[in-house]
Formats: structure tokens, C-alpha cells, sequence
């Protein structure tokens, strides 16, 4: 492997200089650069098109996760590697849901960071065991990531409609919103109340609230 | 104690990777040598009992035993080392706990790069040090 770019992102200091003295120790990886914030990484991200974003999540001005959509969006090409100390499942679900295909802890060992660049840098996804057993955990218990589920369930379109209704529009105010006949947005909603067994407009606003599509 | 100019350092903190910070800002120096790492408590009283460390530097939010019970107990048995709490944990509640406890130094991991190596200069000369963001007056009470 030669001349791999990587970003790292932390908005602390002494984890950038462990991360870059880790980078610097492997042959034919470099430090491209470094970014204190979401927003700085994505700026970097931009200018410098790394082949790995190595990234916190608990960022100032626009968290990890944020940045990890807006770069995926701007660098396609470049892997996102999130590195945290947030131990949870929900945030393992919404590492992958913004686009990462890399996710270990801080409290791993420098082994498995290595491991992880190396996975990104061919293109393949890397999780920790720890974490490929909660993924399977999860599964098992039939818990999956609803937020997931819905994108699978709905098109982007029908998710879009589903906020707008469940803020309280009607469809003919939904058509006008998204510049659409009234008669297309009626049948959207059709779709999505058949799509997520739902009967009435209450359960419908129930559902978005309960799956955060929108607040309470 | 050992002089200024060559302390054995134990480093301990449950991230390995600021681990590898600390090294790298020490290793720059080559003025001391870290002659252990820890990732628990537990583990740091154990090699602090073995490897008679002149300063250990330590993280609080371990587990299980966190750095101020770490603190706590290696005043006891082993009077003569030092402890530098290396922290995020701005509060003045946590740097009055550290002082309890019998830390000798309360560093923020912000100030790391700068000032490591300025506090464990001081500590190697039986001072105390903390992190400037701290009311001077208040740290001279608490440090005494």
C-alpha cells in the first residue's frame, strides 16, 4: 500500500498527536491533515481529498456524525473511520446511517485502528467484534435500527411527506409545499399508511414522533 | 525521588491512543522515561507497586478504580511518588477532589502539549503545578 491520505478530526489535542504518531509509524500512510471541528473537517476533507477521514463524533460546530454525511456527499471516495468513546448500539446504527463503514472505540487498542485503516483503505467496512456482536444482538431480539427500517420501508420521497404530514400539513398543503398535484399527494400518503400499517393520521404522527422523524 | 532530568514516568488512561499523545510529547524530550502504561486503576496501583514510578501521571474517569481513588491510594503505599492528574474535567469540584485526594499536579488535557513537560519539571522539583485556567488563589489554598 502506498501514499494512503489520511484526515484526522478531534477536537482534542492529544488524541491528534496519538492518531498522527500511529499514521506516521505505518509505512506509506500520511498525515494529510488535521481538523478540530466537524465543520474544519469537512473544509479539509474538500481541500485535501483523503483517502480516510479518521473522525470524533463529539465535535464542536457540526458533530462527527454531520460531517460524516456532508463529506461522504462531497469526497465519495474517501472512507470515513469514526473513532469514539460513545459505547452504544443507537450510535453504532447511526455511525453506519451517515454513511461511515468504520466505527471502534477510543478504549480499543492501536492494533485495531490499524486494522480499521487498513480495511477502509481496500474499501471493505470495519467493526470491532464488540460491536458486530451488538449489530447481532440487535437482530436477534428483532430491535433493528427504525430509523434504517423506514429508509428501507419508504422511498425519500414518502419520508419527506411523512414529516410534512405529521407537522400537522394537509395533503393539499403537503402538494403545495413539495409542488405536487393534490391528487399525487394523496396517493403518497395512501402508500405510506399501507407501507407502515397505519390507519389515521394520529397513529401516523405517533409513528414519526416515536422513530424522531419529527420532535414531540 | 529521582532528579529533574530523568523521572520514570507511568502513564495511565483507559484510551490507549492519548496514551500514545502523552509518549510522543514525553519522547520529544528525552528527559524522562515512561517506564509503564496502565489502562484501569487497578492495573496503575499494581504496576505503580512494582515499577516504583517517580510520577504517575492519570486519567480520572477509569474503571474500575478511578484516578482519584488511584490518587487516594497511592499516597499511601507509596509516599514518595507523585501524581499528576491529566484530565479533561475542568471544575473546580473535581480539582478540589484531586487536592483531596493528594494529587501533586491537576493538568487539563488541553493544556497537554504546552504544558507536560513544564509540570512535570516542577514536579520533578517537589512542586505543584496546575493547569492556568484555574484561580491562582484557590489552587494556592488547595495545593499548600
Amino acid at each position: 500500500m502506498s501514499n494512503l491520505k489520511i484526515l484526522i478530526a478531534d477536537d482534542h489535542d492529544l488524541v491528534r498527536k496519538g492518531l498522527r504518531m500511529l499514521v506516521e509509524e505505518h509505512p506509506g500512510w500520511s498525515v494529510c491533515a488535521e481538523a478540530r471541528s466537524g465543520r474544519e473537517a469537512v473544509d479539509q476533507a474538500t481541500q485535501h481529498t483523503p483517502d480516510i477521514v479518521v473522525i470524533d463524533v463529539s465535535m464542536p460546530d457540526l458533530n462527527g456524525l454531520e460531517a460524516t454525511r456532508l463529506i461522504r456527499k462531497a469526497c465519495p471516495k474517501a472512507e470515513v473511520l469514526v473513532i469514539t468513546h460513545h459505547d452504544s448500539d443507537e450510535m453504532a446504527a447511526e455511525v453506519l446511517s451517515a454513511g461511515a463503514r468504520g466505527y471502534i472505540l477510543k478504549s480499543d487498542s492501536d492494533e485495531e485502528l490499524v486494522h480499521a485503516v487498513e480495511a477502509l483503505s481496500r474499501h471493505k467496512p470495519y467493526f470491532t467484534a464488540r460491536v458486530t456482536e451488538m449489530f447481532l444482538a440487535n437482530r436477534a431480539s428483532g430491535a433493528t435500527d427504525q430509523a434504517e427500517s423506514i429508509r428501507k420501508r419508504l422511498t425519500v420521497r414518502e419520508v419527506e411527506i411523512l414529516q410534512l404530514l405529521a407537522e400537522g400539513k394537509t395533503a393539499k398543503e403537503v402538494a403545495a409545499a413539495l409542488v405536487i398535484a393534490t391528487k399525487t399527494s394523496d396517493t403518497h400518503r395512501t402508500n405510506i399508511m399501507r407501507k407502515l400499517d397505519l390507519h389515521s393520521i394520529a397513529e401516523l404522527v405517533r409513528y414519526a414522533i416515536r422513530n424522531k422523524i419529527v420532535e414531540p | 525521588m529521582a532528579s529533574a532530568s530523568h523521572l520514570r514516568v507511568l502513564l495511565s488512561d483507559d484510551h490507549p491512543i492519548v496514551r500514545r499523545g502523552v509518549r510522543n510529547i514525553l519522547e520529544s524530550t528525552l528527559e524522562y522515561e515512561i517506564c509503564g502504561e496502565a489502562d484501569d486503576g487497578d492495573q496503575t496501583v499494581k504496576l505503580a507497586l512494582r515499577l516504583h514510578p517517580d510520577v504517575v501521571i492519570t486519567d480520572i474517569s477509569m474503571h474500575p478504580m478511578n484516578g482519584l481513588q488511584v490518587t487516594e491510594e497511592l499516597r499511601k503505599s507509596l509516599p514518595d511518588a507523585k501524581i499528576l492528574i491529566l484530565t479533561m474535567h475542568d471544575s473546580v469540584e473535581m480539582l478540589r477532589a484531586a487536592a483531596a485526594a493528594g494529587a501533586s499536579g491537576y493538568l487539563l488535557k488541553s493544556d497537554a502539549e504546552e504544558l507536560l513537560v513544564a509540570a512535570l519539571h516542577s514536579l520533578g522539583e517537589g512542586d505543584r503545578f496546575v493547569s492556568p485556567s484555574f484561580d491562582a488563589k484557590l489552587v494556592k489554598q488547595l495545593f499548600h
